[in-house]
């Protein structure tokens, strides 16, 4: 089931657009946000599969920013307020569009959303993320770590973003009682 | 007034906080709050934006004394501090001494917990000593109308947003232990104390999202809007 949050200032678009995503079998559940500080506040409880976003909604800046809390596998569709041109790309929507092609390349993004879900379902964590995880309880920095991994900093942390994500564990803290409660670490290794 | 808390039972702590005793007999919400010297108005706005979590007018809240709002969050903290903390704190402990087999992991959550309870006493405190007596001897200059003595001596060079900017991360703690419960810990030989315990957590993190909404979307906006006037204050004299 797939959950999707809608940004657009206008009362009248949001409730067109919730109609027409509920049409879809799929859709779990539509948040509407009319303004920045409720895009920000939604967004990390919903952790939508999908954002629809209108295009006048953010700046540049903030829109890269709101993209960088958004998890990889998110997918944006944008919503321009005026007509596309005949070719434009399949993740720009227009409230101009009609139905059939609007009903369509929602239909695709969803399918994509759908087969990707199915290759990435399992939400155990696999023996990289183990292995972060215990770094992360031992009290390693995402440099540190990286350093000892020889990966990115980066890579550390889109891969404790997914550790997050899937344990429901945010701070260090709660992932060191994790660590040991699943014997990832000893009590002995902390102190 | 009884109708109400049939209606919702989580309203009492709003009706508590605002030191309404119960014994409501037969009397309206208006006649209670009348004896007890309570705004109609804030007690209603107060109780539906606690029934109803996304209703919170902000510009309604504008419009009632800063004194008011901050004195029903002094209650509440003092409720969760001598309450409801230590209440989800004798579980755990209890938790541990049944369990004997599991007694590790609960003393490890023991730990975790009083390292909450410390960060939150921390914040609490903060706001009970400095943001709170700024904020009110903010709103006595402004209401004089003059820069008093008593702000430039203590808040001069304070600011809301400074101590904001610390104010987020509290939350996160209460979550991970939900969860930790709830999907890694060995399950308990007693189930119902377990439950109860999950129970409380669920309602104490539901509670302070409510407190903590209060202060970031109405009071904190509201200290910025004096802050500024303040600096027109300043200028002027």
């Amino acid at each position: 089931m797939i959950r999707i949050l809608f940004a657009d200032q206008s009362y009248i678009v949001r409730k067109g657009f919730t109609s027409l995503l509920e049409h879809f079998n799929e859709v779990e559940t539509v948040v509407t946000v009319a303004n920045k500080e409720e895009c920000s506040e939604k967004i990390q409880a919903l952790a939508p599969h999908l954002v629809l976003i209108n295009t006048s909604f953010f700046t540049n800046t903030e829109l890269n920013a709101f993209k960088a809390k958004l998890s990889d596998t998110t997918h944006i569709l944008y919503l321009f307020n005026s007509v596309l041109p005949d070719e434009s790309p399949a993740n720009q929507l227009s409230i101009f569009e009609s139905k059939a092609s609007l009903i369509d390349k929602i239909h695709q993004v969803i399918q994509k959303i759908n087969t990707a879900k199915d290759n990435s379902e399992s939400e155990e964590l696999s023996p990289r993320e183990k292995l972060i995880l215990k770094n992360v309880a031992l009290g390693h920095t995402n440099k540190e770590i990286g350093e000892i991994l020889f990966i990115s900093s980066h890579t550390v942390i889109s891969h404790r973003k997914n550790i997050t994500r899937k344990l429901g564990i945010k701070t260090v803290s709660g992932l060191t009682v994790y660590a040991i409660l699943n014997n990832l670490i000893q009590m002995e290794d902390i102190s | 007034m009884v109708d109400v808390v049939h209606e919702d039972i989580q309203l009492l702590a709003v009706i508590q906080r605002l030191n309404i005793p119960l014994g409501f007999k037969e009397k309206t919400v208006k006649e209670i709050c009348e004896q007890h010297e309570v705004d109609l108005l804030f007690f209603l706005q107060l109780c539906n934006s606690y029934h109803d979590k996304e209703y919170l007018p902000a510009d309604q809240f504008h419009e009632f004394p800063v004194e008011w709002i901050i004195k029903y969050l002094r209650n509440a903290h003092r409720c969760y501090i001598d309450y409801r903390i230590p209440a989800i704190e004798r579980q755990i402990v209890m938790l541990e001494n049944d369990n004997q087999d599991n007694g590790q992991n609960m003393e490890l959550l023991l730990n975790f917990f009083r390292e909450y309870i410390r960060e939150f006493s921390g914040h609490i405190d903060r706001e009970e000593k400095d943001v709170f007596p700024y904020i009110l001897s903010l709103d006595k200059s402004l209401q004089q109308q003059d820069v008093l003595q008593e702000y430039v001596d203590h808040f001069d060079d304070y600011s809301i947003d400074k101590y904001l900017e610390d104010h987020n991360l509290i939350e996160e703690k209460l979550f991970d232990l939900k969860n930790i419960l709830l999907k890694y810990l060995p399950p308990p030989v007693d189930d119902c104390k377990y439950n109860n315990l999950l129970f409380d957590l669920f309602r104490l993190e539901s509670d302070l999202m409510d407190h903590a909404d209060l202060e970031e979307k109405v009071l904190f906006p509201r200290v910025r809007n004096m802050e500024n006037e303040m600096k027109h204050l300043q200028n002027r004299s």
